[in-house]
């Protein structure tokens, strides 16, 4: 029920919308879509591309970061160096003094320096805060320093926060003579700040130190530094995410916010320099770029959303006029015209349109003609009129052919005035063609006093054989009833019907314009044969009609006759006498001069 | 000019994060000065030349109320309550008026000590103050026997020292010890002068030239400071190598100092003054110290008091050299 009833209101309902909804959205689908996988596959190939660039601009950095501390440390290293190229001697010590105190002079990282001989005593330890001390001091042949320089000629040692803020660390160096003892050089690592402050990577980027376990050694920030180890743990983190990516990797820096990280080892003293970048900034060309695909495709897609508009509106207005072209059309309104000039198929369409409404309107004025035709004509030949194309065409089709001839006619002509004749000829004629529309009878044609019916042709009916006798009946009584009104006027004047049914070719003949509808066989013949046969207020009918009617109406057998253009005779049946009308007086003696004339 | 550079490169290091973001602190912020010295106070005008190098304009994005108590830090625990207003954003304490500042908790305090700011207690340790304590110390007790050794290389005859020392300085008890230790260790008479703030300099300079010292060594602070002209002549004077805490009173005429380079120390304290204006916490900012060392050395005193400079490694090691 809800299916029909929705059904219904969807024919009712004119899916417009849809139909620009559908336009609409395939335009604009593909105007935009393009645009935006253009810009999808721009922005990753960018993306791409950004992030290889700042891998190499990041890897040179922390490459030259990296190179400044081992510079700093080999600066350190070869001072050292320089410390340990003699062997001690007696009493030089003063000298070695005074070499110690340049180098403090010289390299302002070193917070003191100790000189060993070769059994690892300290000779002489110079220092920025502590006192000085020359002479034989204290053994220092089991620090790790000392161990560690002599087995590789250069000691770095760990990273040590004093009092757990100042990160320092010593370098020990031995002497390529056993005799020349070693140096050790305690060194103050805030100064590697100078390093790491001078390396900006882009406008914000910075460099860190971290030792192996994580522990800040520098960064511009040097509150960081001073934090001591309580800062290694977030470093250690940065140091463990940024080394196991070979390239750049983008963490969460130091600060909490993202950052593109790149590390490198400084190989001497085993430190990581990591190289980062707040990742805003590095992208920041990419961002650009995005948000100018971003604007870009916005104003596309203003402009697929007009143009998609505009084009839909274009395809739907013209259908939408079509639609209420045809909606009046339907109401009547036939100068219904559509105007589209759109210079396409729908203006095509359009003028088929007005052309079909044309005709329409063509045939819409005949139909009425015919009607107003109905009024006066049958409603056959108003039919004939409507569809005689089919109709009147050449045919072969069973009918019934209805003759009927006035008896004594000839002489009745002679006898009087043509006024006369031209009256009895008129009322005969009026009362055949009231007859024949009453049965719905094709009337073929009067021949002077002879008239010809045809039933079931152009028209067909359903039981033609009684439709034809019931209007020989028909036509016998009215034209009985004329002849009676005419003997009283004093002429003599009967009427004679055959009826015979059989195929024949029914259609139009004539030449030039001038078109009859007719019948044409051996039924004709027949039935003409028939109606000479009769006498007068008499109905002869042919076996075809007789078999068909046996049921309905009566008729009596006149037994076999000959008949002329036909080889065997044939039985005659006549309508019963009692299926006609009773006879005026006086009809029988007219009935007999009648045929005294025409015989 | 080198120095210049390295204050600014020692000063950016610590500015890093404000240099980062954006200048643009419009507010107008209160500092608040208080200090045992008396005025005109060297210290402020280096911390003033701090600000005004991070582009803060005195009177339009900061302002100092000074308060002095010289040589009376009790004087101070007054001022203390007048910080229970609420529009003061930083309180910067020089030397002994800490002490008394401790009593402060709501407000940040930036503090420049020659002593040990763990053992006075304001901080927690040196990496975490993780109080509202913050700053610089300037390692006064390690160099205090440095000096003396610096003074006998320089004078190797030196037999008496006389310490001039002000006793309205705290710590100064043991920057003394200190002294006495390093003089014992390198054979040195000490001879002690005290005073007792800028009223008895005068008083304290006649003692002082009473002991018959070889030399002279003044304790830095900021009476001393203000009086190094005065101090340097009465050395010269009285024939006297002398020894000071910073290049300063080299300039003013005196023979030798050793120490922090007081403008970075009061300029880095201005980058935390600046780093906790911008909404750091002091709990979270490290205690600085200084790293590097001046020697200064004035030629031309050295040459008044007929001192040969050549005969010892004095000139080679001086960072300063004043002609």
């Amino acid at each position: 029920m809800t299916d029909g009833a929705a059904q219904s209101s969807s024919c009712t309902m004119p899916p417009r919308r849809s139909l620009f909804c559908k336009y609409f959205a395939t335009l604009f689908v593909a105007a935009v879509v393009p645009l935006i996988l253009g810009a999808a596959v721009e922005a990753s190939f960018g993306y791409r591309d950004q992030r290889r660039q700042i891998s190499a601009v990041l890897q040179a950095d922390a490459r030259a970061a990296s190179d400044r501390i081992e510079g700093f440390t080999d600066g350190i290293r070869d001072q050292l160096g320089w410390m340990v190229q003699l062997p001690w001697s007696g009493g030089d010590d003063a000298q070695h003094k005074i070499d110690a105190l340049r180098l403090l002079q010289q390299v302002p990282a070193i917070v003191s320096v100790s000189l060993l001989d070769e059994t690892g005593t300290e000779r002489v330890f110079v220092s920025r805060l502590l006192l000085n001390r020359t002479g034989r001091g204290i053994d220092m042949s089991t620090d790790p320093a000392v161990q560690g320089a002599r087995a590789n000629k250069v000691w770095y040692g760990p990273v040590q926060y004093q009092r757990d803020s100042e990160p320092y660390m010593r370098i020990a160096v031995a002497g390529s003579l056993p005799a020349a003892g070693v140096a050790i050089a305690e060194v103050n690592l805030k100064l590697i700040w100078d390093v790491i402050a001078a390396i900006r990577i882009g406008e914000t980027g910075y460099a860190i130190v971290v030792d192996d376990s994580g522990h800040l050694i520098a960064h511009p920030d040097i509150s960081l530094v001073l934090r001591g180890r309580a800062s290694s743990g977030s470093f250690g983190r940065i140091k463990h995410l940024v080394g196991a990516t070979s390239g750049a990797a983008v963490i969460t820096g130091d600060r909490g916010k993202p950052v593109v990280a790149l590390s490198v080892q400084a190989a001497d003293v085993g430190w990581t320099v990591i190289a980062m970048q707040p990742a805003s900034e590095a992208f920041a060309s990419i961002r650009a770029a995005l948000w100018r695909s971003s604007i870009l495709i916005a104003f596309g897609v203003l402009i697929a959303l007009a143009l998609a508009y505009w084009r839909a509106h274009r395809m739907s207005g013209p259908i939408k006029q079509l639609e209420e072209g045809v909606e009046r059309i339907r109401t009547g309104q036939f100068e219904h015209r559509i105007k589209i000039f759109s210079g396409d198929e729908l203006q095509q369409l359009a003028l088929r349109f007005n052309e079909m409404a044309s005709e329409l309107a063509i045939s819409q004025q005949k139909s009425a003609r015919i009607e107003r035709l109905k009024q006066f004509l049958p409603s056959q030949v108003a039919e004939l009129v409507e569809h005689s194309h089919e109709l009147l065409e050449g045919q072969r089709r069973e009918v019934a052919v209805i003759f009927g001839d006035l008896r004594g006619f000839t002489a009745f002509s002679t006898r009087n005035e043509p006024d006369v004749i031209m009256a009895v000829m008129r009322e005969y004629y009026e009362a055949v063609g009231a007859v024949t529309t009453r049965h719905e009878a094709t009337l073929i044609g009067f021949d002077g006093d002879g008239v010809m019916l045809l039933v079931n042709a152009p028209v067909a009916c359903e039981q033609p054989a009684t439709q034809a006798v019931r209007l020989a009946i028909d036509l016998q009584m009215t034209v009985q009833s004329l002849a009676g009104k005419w003997c009283d006027a004093g002429h003599a004047i009967g009427f004679g019907v055959g009826v015979a049914m059989g195929p024949a070719t029914v259609g139009t003949v004539g030449y030039n314009g001038r078109l009859d509808y007719t019948a044409m066989g051996a039924v004709v013949n027949l039935a003409s044969r028939l109606c000479n046969l009769a006498k007068d207020a008499q109905i002869l009918a042919d076996p075809t009609i007789a078999g068909r009617v046996r049921d309905s109406v009566p008729l009596a057998s006149l037994g076999q006759r000959n008949i002329k253009g036909y080889d065997q005779a044939l039985e005659v049946f006549a309508v019963a006498p009692a299926d006609l009308p009773l006879k005026p007086p006086g009809s029988g003696q007219r009935r007999r001069e009648k045929e005294a004339q025409d015989h | 000019m080198k120095r210049r550079e390295f204050i600014l490169l020692i000063g950016g290091g610590l500015a890093w994060p404000a240099i980062a973001r954006a200048q643009g602190a419009a507010k107008l912020h209160r500092i608040f000065w208080v200090s045992t010295q008396s005025e005109p106070d060297p210290f402020l005008d280096g911390f003033r030349e701090g600000m005004r190098a991070l582009g803060y304009v005195e009177g339009k994005t900061v302002t100092f109320e000074t308060h002095y108590a010289p040589g009376n830090p009790q004087a101070l625990r007054k001022i203390v309550s007048e910080l229970q207003r609420e529009d003061i954003d930083l309180v910067v304490s020089s030397g002994p008026a800490t002490r008394v500042m401790t009593a402060v908790t709501d407000i940040p305090v930036l503090f420049a000590l020659s002593g040990d700011p763990v053992a006075l207690g304001v901080v927690k340790s040196l990496a975490h103050p993780g109080t509202n304590f913050t700053g610089s110390t300037f390692l006064s007790l390690e160099l205090a026997g440095k000096r003396v050794e610096l003074l006998k290389d320089i004078y190797p005859k030196l037999r008496k020292l006389a310490v001039f020392s002000n006793t309205d300085h705290p710590g100064e008890p043991l920057e003394w010890r200190a002294t006495l230790e390093s003089c014992r260790n390198l054979g040195i008479e000490a001879a002690y002068v005290p005073f007792c703030g800028a009223r008895e300099i005068e008083n304290g300079l006649m003692a002082a030239g009473k002991v018959d010292a070889d030399a002279l060594l003044v304790f830095p602070d900021a009476v001393t400071l203000v009086q190094r002209a005065k101090i340097a002549e009465f050395a010269i004077a009285h024939r006297l190598p002398s020894m000071f805490g910073w290049s300063e009173y080299c300039d003013a005429g005196g023979l030798l100092s050793y120490g922090a380079n007081q403008r970075t120390t009061y300029f880095r304290l201005a980058t935390y003054a600046d780093r906790i204006l911008r909404g750091e916490n002091p709990s979270d900012l490290p205690v600085m110290r200084p790293e590097k060392f001046e020697l200064a050395v004035n030629l031309k005193t050295a040459r008044l008091l007929g001192i040969d400079l050549d005969v010892s490694s004095i000139l080679f090691r001086a960072s300063k050299v004043i002609s």
